[in-house]
């Protein structure tokens, strides 16, 4: 009986890893063909199948005056959006919740409960409700098409998930701790900076990692919101697409374009596997 | 090190409430300074509330609180220098112990060489010398325990170290030692040591005073003997004491003199002035014994049980649907038949509408 569950729990396992890693090492042997071996005939096996070239990447370096399609500046535009919105929805991300975990607060039928909902909320709406207003609203002040513009969007986008997250995690963080602080001697934002933030690391690396994977995949409003000026990877890699599909050049803009994430769920990863995010306080 | 006292102070939760109910009702008190405080009651009665008060995580509804005659009710937490203790061990995990244990003193501004001199000696105490450069959060629950308690004990100039059950998840063996240590450190520093429990052991054998709740009441406060031998109230006489006290409910019979059933039974209270409405009679299981030449305040009754507990024998025994209990000797002779049970008048408790006459 034993050995049955052992087969099949390996058997399950194996379909998994080949279903979850297929497409990827596809994708990588599709980035090193060109037209050639892409549309004669199914081929795998890079030298043997055909012959291997770096055509579909260097496309992505060239300049368009050259013949390619330069995604180096849309790339570090999305870095640079997306860390930059991370990082200030963490922060008042993180001092929203934490003010909604401890405090107690009421304006009319409204309390916490309902203002963390009004939060989560955001992300309820389909994205498309928030276009008009947000393409008048940055065109209002100026920023439309410009990167500053956009860091104010992925705030509004982020910080709803840094709040949620967050919350939550203050709320299982007790009370306890911060009165110990108080009594220890520390003032209020001591005690929130010195204590609880240090204790908080897990849950504000869980969160970080959520704005910056909703960051980096957002299409929607990279596109209806920036036009010549600046663009973000995401939108180049769709214009990528030409009348004759570029398959190479599409699958290693692909593998680019996830390699950030995949670096930071192998980080996260060992920071939660350490067991810091089990609660030591008890 | 300070005087507290407590004065007009009640408590409600919710006091947007019409009727709010009270987590605490109005009292006063006095703590002198370098003294052990036990606060004995079940749990939900405000004993934390109380706690809370004096440290200022709680701001009480009504009342004042003073340290040595300067009013603090409205000061917070961190101005009032107080120590406190959970029931659960709180820890700064990110820290080492020794950092923990600095912790308070580093808040406040004190000098290396003070902070390295003050941890090394309450480590020395707590016996957490050989762990001081561990991570904290890496150590068992009762370690952990003892660096809260440490935290408490580091600074040598609190008002008081308010505990709120603080040996709940500590091993008894280690529990004993603690308790030792704690009135040691007590006689040594003066530090005025408040003891929340609601294990009575606990209470009666470390605090020179015991305060015991009830709902929201300060229902009686005194040393460990008059709690046990005078309960103010049935409900000490029922809460304090293993088993509790025996009640039976009684008529009065003369100026002196209760009845049960049809037992007289002589008291040394002077009754005079009852109304003869709810009496009932109490007397501790210690003190009731088996007659042997005694001529009054004898009450006839059929054994039960009777279990040997060792260094005591307990009896239960029946008197019509009257249950008494009775610690006696174990060289006691326990007759077969036509027991009596003598109740000496002096221990006989009379209580009007429960509380003590």
């Amino acid at each position: 009986m034993e050995k049955l569950y052992k087969i099949l729990k390996y058997t399950f396992i194996t379909l998994w890893t080949v279903f979850i890693v297929a497409p990827f090492l596809w994708a990588v042997s599709t980035s090193f063909k060109d037209f050639q071996s892409v549309n004669s005939k199914v081929t795998y096996i890079p030298w043997l199948d055909f012959e291997p070239t770096l055509e579909g990447w260097r496309v992505l370096v060239k300049s368009p005056a050259r013949g390619g399609v330069d995604i180096v500046e849309p790339y570090f535009n999305s870095i640079f959006v997306t860390c930059t919105a991370s990082l200030i929805s963490i922060v008042l991300g993180t001092l929203a919740a934490y003010a909604l975990s401890r405090f107690t607060f009421k304006a009319g039928f409204v309390r916490n409960n309902d203002i963390t909902f009004f939060f989560i909320s955001q992300r309820i709406m389909p994205p498309i409700v928030l276009s008009i207003p947000f393409f008048i609203f940055l065109s209002t002040i100026g920023l439309l098409d410009s990167l500053l513009g956009l860091v104010v969007v992925y705030i509004v986008l982020l910080m709803p998930i840094a709040v949620w997250i967050m919350v939550d995690f203050f709320n299982r963080v007790p009370k306890e701790l911060d009165e110990t602080a108080l009594i220890d001697g520390c003032n209020p934002y001591q005690a929130f900076y010195k204590v609880v933030l240090p204790n908080s690391i897990p849950g504000l690396i869980v969160a970080g990692m959520f704005c910056i994977i909703f960051g980096w995949i957002d299409f929607f409003f990279a596109f209806i919101l920036t036009f010549t000026e600046v663009q973000l990877l995401p939108v180049k890699v769709v214009a990528l697409n030409s009348s004759i599909t570029p398959w190479w050049s599409l699958s290693a803009s692909a593998l680019i374009s996830v390699a950030p994430l995949i670096i930071v769920a192998f980080v996260v990863e060992r920071y939660l596997s350490k067991g810091n995010l089990s609660g030591a306080l008890k | 090190m300070a005087k507290i006292q407590l004065s007009n102070i009640s408590h409600t939760y919710n006091p947007l409430d019409l009727n709010p109910t009270y987590a605490l009702n109005p009292f006063s008190m006095t703590w002198e300074n370098g003294k052990r405080y036990a606060i004995l009651g079940p749990s939900g009665c405000g004993k934390t509330t109380m706690l809370n008060i004096v440290s200022g995580l709680v701001k009480p509804s009504k009342g004042n609180v003073l340290f040595d005659g300067n009013d603090v009710t409205n000061l917070i937490t961190e101005e009032r220098n107080i120590a406190q203790v959970f029931q659960f061990p709180v820890i700064y995990n990110t820290m080492t112990v020794y950092d923990n244990l600095a912790f308070p003193l580093k808040c406040r501004d004190f000098s290396k060489e003070k902070i390295e001199e003050r941890v090394k000696s309450v480590s020395d105490t707590l016996r957490l010398s050989s762990f001081l450069n561990m991570p904290a959060r890496k150590l068992t629950a009762d370690q952990k325990q003892l660096i809260s308690l440490g935290r408490g004990l580091v600074r040598e100039d609190v008002a008081a170290v308010l505990m709120d059950e603080p040996l709940t998840v500590i091993d008894p063996d280690l529990k004993f030692r603690l308790r030792r240590n704690l009135k040691e450190i007590n006689e040594q520093y003066k530090t005025t040591l408040v003891y929340v429990t609601h294990d009575q052991n606990e209470a009666m054998t470390f605090a020179d005073n015991i305060i015991v709740m009830d709902q929201g009441e300060i229902v009686q406060v005194g040393l460990p003997k008059d709690l046990f031998e005078r309960p103010k109230t049935t409900f000490v006489g029922y809460f304090i004491g293993s088993p509790a006290m025996n009640l039976f409910e009684t008529q009065l019979s003369s100026n002196n003199s209760v009845k049960i059933n049809d037992t007289i039974i002589k008291t040394s209270t002077n009754l005079s002035k009852l109304k003869n409405n709810n009496l009932k009679l109490g007397i501790r299981s210690e003190f009731v014994k088996v007659a042997k030449d005694e001529s009054e305040n004898l009450v006839e009754v059929i054994i039960q049980k009777i279990e040997d507990f060792g260094n005591f024998k307990l009896l239960t025994a029946s008197m019509g649907s009257l249950t008494i209990k009775s610690k006696v000797n174990r060289e006691t002779e326990i007759p077969a038949q036509n027991v009596k049970l003598y109740f000496p008048a002096d221990k006989c408790c009379v209580y009007e509408d429960n509380k003590l006459v």
